[in-house]
């Protein structure tokens, strides 16, 4: 194994919003919005890492952070044994040359007042490389390499199409000779027959030039050909990291998993199950949820030690739990829509939201349990029935934070390998609850 | 930093409008009058001639009381005679109180109000667009700071402002010898010097820097979001390249837009100024408006035709102003190009 290039450590990049003169004065508290959670990982030496995640999860926030295009909030950058964000003067000047990035949008990532030409050799002016004719020079060269022609080098960016545009981004970033490169979504703004071409480009350069590369992408499938290891994000976190082959092969986290099938697929079956896989939004990370960060959406999610549901019918007792939790269910509405307005009837409204909300049967005892949750809903005691809910049907997700150990391919779940203080928190924590009584005992 | 595609812009706007056209028209008039003032006046600008005064422009008539009474059955009666003064072409626009030449002092006139126009602009465009990149660029307490003192100033109306500032400072000018007359190619009978309204021009740049400061800290607002920026950033550019380079010419459009409009605010506020007394001119539009006033009911031309010249020159840079917009309006600069 090759040395890292590059290592990450325990990076945060926190926003506070509620942070103008106003909010100072009148006392508000700043608000931390977690762009960037603890992200520890290596880039090895001429390998690609992809770093994958949906839109918010970060990964962005996370290649600025680490090229100190933004000032981290906690961590560290170590670049070729140098701590990036120490550096000043002439160290900092070699490492903006030795790392470069290549932008996503073919349209804004490009002067649209500058030349094909005057793009290219930008870093080379900016670090009073060469003379202009050689830089000039250079940029044809370079113009060829990355498949337009030399002639082209006076055009403006809106001369060309967005293929070609990355084309040229992607020269600029070369134009310097870097060891280094941060492709953030570099092909996400094209088309998909173009993707390839510019994946194969930069596949061959990375090859020709020994180019160390982070690439950046929402897509699993995009990073698969290119990438050495695969790293997935998910709210600000590394939830999984591992060799490319076996992320897609034998994928650890359920949101890996989650992404592995949302990967569109010629055969319709397969689609169908897509959407059942993964839903709901990725949370606010102003207010990430409790213990697991994707426990929200987990299809996985654990049950308790004195539950053993089919996991169908353990979503559908959460996502109803959710909804009384977050007053989503208007009593008032409710007991009009069972005709009943002097609320005397309680079985009816009972019968009618149970109906409605499960679809699977539920075994007798935890219809009891729903039931009972219901009936205190129907007297207008929310309070007491997100309680019943919630003290049996509560997952160690909620309150454990899982980590991603260290090894070759680790995953941040806990339904996988975890390190020890981790493990110990979780048999605490089944120690500290026993199995509540269920419903239909107390009837 | 004009590229081809914007020339073309200009131009197929200006083919297509007819405003466009009759704007630059008006404005090359004035300017070619401007230049070559001494070279065009009839007569000396400030050449008084009591025994001429108040002649009405070339085929007018002027009413004039003349004194003369006469007993009418036994009471006195004041009779009014209509005089034809003006069949001459020596005064065609007429001259005013004081015998001088009208359209002359016009012409002279133009080369107050478009100096005042152009250096008060460049000054107020250096100073506002400095100020407003650097708070837009900057963002955080700078912006904050930078801009509510642009506000404060934006809440003083700008005539006011600009009396108080001359009051301050009072009216310095700077005489700059005529080439025109020094090297004798006019007759040395015209002014030999052009007089160069040093406070005034300072004042009404600073009363108008504010309105580039606000445009251009919207326009390095958008800029500095741009994947471009960051780039340049990321490649090690400093602050001053990212300007210089990026933002400037990105933010120029709107700001050259917004200068041909100001220019024409300028020429306004200086004729109020003249108006007023304050700008210390003695050759300029403003100020024969303020002096022709008082004759307004018996020679209506000594204000007026200073007053159609400053509606001229203001209609046609206004006319060139939209012209621009149209042509360099940001919208279609960013798009276009192949998918
Ligand atoms: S820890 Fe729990 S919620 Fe989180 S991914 Fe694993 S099973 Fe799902």
């Amino acid at each position: 194994m090759t040395d890292p290039l590059v290592t990450v450590d325990g990076l945060e990049k926190y926003y506070y919003e509620n942070d103008t003169l106003l909010d100072r004065l009148t006392g508000a508290e700043p608000e931390a919005v977690r762009a960037v959670d603890g992200v520890s990982f290596d880039v090895r030496e001429g390998e690609t890492l992809g770093v994958v995640g949906e839109s918010g999860c970060g990964k962005s926030t996370l290649a600025e952070t680490l090229m100190r295009l933004r000032e981290p909030t906690g961590g560290s950058v170590t670049f070729d044994g140098d701590p990036v964000f120490e550096l000043a003067g002439d160290d900092m000047d070699a490492f903006r040359r030795r790392a470069q990035v290549m932008f996503q949008d073919p349209f804004s990532s490009l002067d649209p007042r500058m030349t094909a030409g005057e793009i290219i050799t930008e870093p080379l002016a900016i670090h009073g490389v060469g003379t202009g004719a050689e830089r000039r020079e250079r940029a044809e060269t370079l113009l060829e390499e990355v498949g337009l022609s030399a002639e082209q080098i006076d055009r403006y960016p809106h001369e060309f199409s967005g293929g070609q545009r990355q084309r040229i981004g992607f020269a600029r970033a070369l134009a310097i000779d870097p060891e280094f490169i941060v492709l953030d979504e570099p092909v996400s703004a094209l088309d998909v027959s173009v993707q390839a071409q510019v994946l194969n480009l930069l596949a061959d350069m990375q090859a020709e030039r020994d180019l160390t590369y982070l690439f950046i992408a929402h897509d699993l499938s995009v990073v698969r050909h290119i990438s050495d290891r695969v790293a997935v994000m998910y709210l600000g976190e590394i939830v999984e990291i591992g060799p490319t082959e076996e992320i897609f092969e034998n994928p650890q986290h359920p949101y890996t998993k989650a992404l592995l099938e949302s990967v569109p697929r010629a055969d319709t079956d397969e689609r169908d199950r897509t959407v059942e896989t993964i839903r709901g939004d990725v949370p606010s990370p102003r207010n990430p949820p409790s213990g697991c960060s994707f426990r929200t959406r987990c299809p996985e999610l654990i049950q308790p030690p004195w539950l053993d549901l089919p996991q169908a019918a353990f979503r559908e007792i959460g996502e109803f739990r959710t909804r009384i939790e977050n007053g989503d269910i208007d009593v008032d509405l409710r007991w009009e829509g069972v005709g009943d307005p002097d609320r005397e009837d309680r079985a009816a409204f009972v019968d009618s939201l149970y109906e409605e909300a499960f679809d699977t049967g539920l075994p007798a005892e935890e219809e009891e349990t729903v039931r009972e949750a219901i009936r205190a809903l129907a007297d207008g005691d929310r309070e007491t029935a997100a309680a019943t809910l919630r003290e049996r049907y509560r997952s160690p997700c909620e309150a454990i934070d899982p980590a991603l150990p260290a090894g070759d391919h680790p995953s941040a779940c806990l339904l996988n390998e975890q390190p020890e203080d981790v493990e110990t928190a979780r048999e605490e924590w089944e120690a500290d609850h026993d199995a509540p009584k269920a419903g239909a005992a107390s009837e | 930093m004009i590229s081809p595609r914007t020339l073309r812009n200009l131009r197929s706007e200006l083919s297509r409008s007819l405003l466009a056209k009759l704007g630059i028209a008006i404005l090359a008039v004035i300017l070619f009058t401007a230049l070559f003032a001494p070279l065009l006046a009839p007569h000396d600008p400030t050449n008084q001639n009591l025994d001429n005064a108040n002649i009405p422009p070339l085929g007018f008539t002027a009413t004039e009381n003349q004194t003369s009474s006469e007993m009418v059955d036994g009471e006195v009666q004041i009779v009014e005679e209509e005089v034809v003064v003006n069949t001459t072409t020596a005064h065609p626009l007429g001259t005013d109180s004081l015998g001088r030449d009208v359209l002359s002092r016009t012409m002279f006139g133009a080369r107050t109000s478009l100096l005042v126009g152009l250096f008060g602009t460049s000054i107020a465009v250096v100073l506002g667009v400095t100020v407003g990149i650097t708070a837009g660029y900057y963002g955080g307490r700078i912006d904050d700071a930078l801009m509510r003192f642009a506000d404060v100033m934006l809440a003083f109306p700008s005539l006011v402002l600009a009396i108080a500032l001359i009051g301050l400072w009072g009216q310095a000018s700077l005489r700059i010898p005529d080439p025109l007359v020094a090297f004798g190619i006019a007759s040395s009978e015209m002014p030999e010097t052009i007089v160069l309204p040093g406070t005034v021009i300072v004042v009404v740049a600073l009363v108008n820097w504010v309105w580039f400061a606000r445009v251009a800290r919207g326009e390095a607002l958008s800029v500095r979001d741009q994947e471009y920026v960051k780039a340049a950033r990321s490649m090690g550019g400093s602050d001053l390249h990212v300007i210089l380079r990026h933002v400037l010419p990105n933010s120029l459009t709107p700001i050259l837009v917004l200068a041909t409009i100001q220019i024409a605010a300028i020429i306004l506020l200086e004729s109020s100024l003249s108006f007023l007394g304050f700008s210390g001119a003695q050759l300029s539009w403003g100020f024969d408006i303020a002096q022709g006033r008082q004759y307004l009911s018996s020679s209506w031309w000594i204000a007026t035709v200073p007053g159609l010249a400053i509606v001229a020159a203001v209609v046609g840079i206004n006319l060139i102003g939209d012209w621009l917009r149209d042509a360099l309006d940001p919208g279609i600069e960013g798009q276009g190009g192949a998918p």
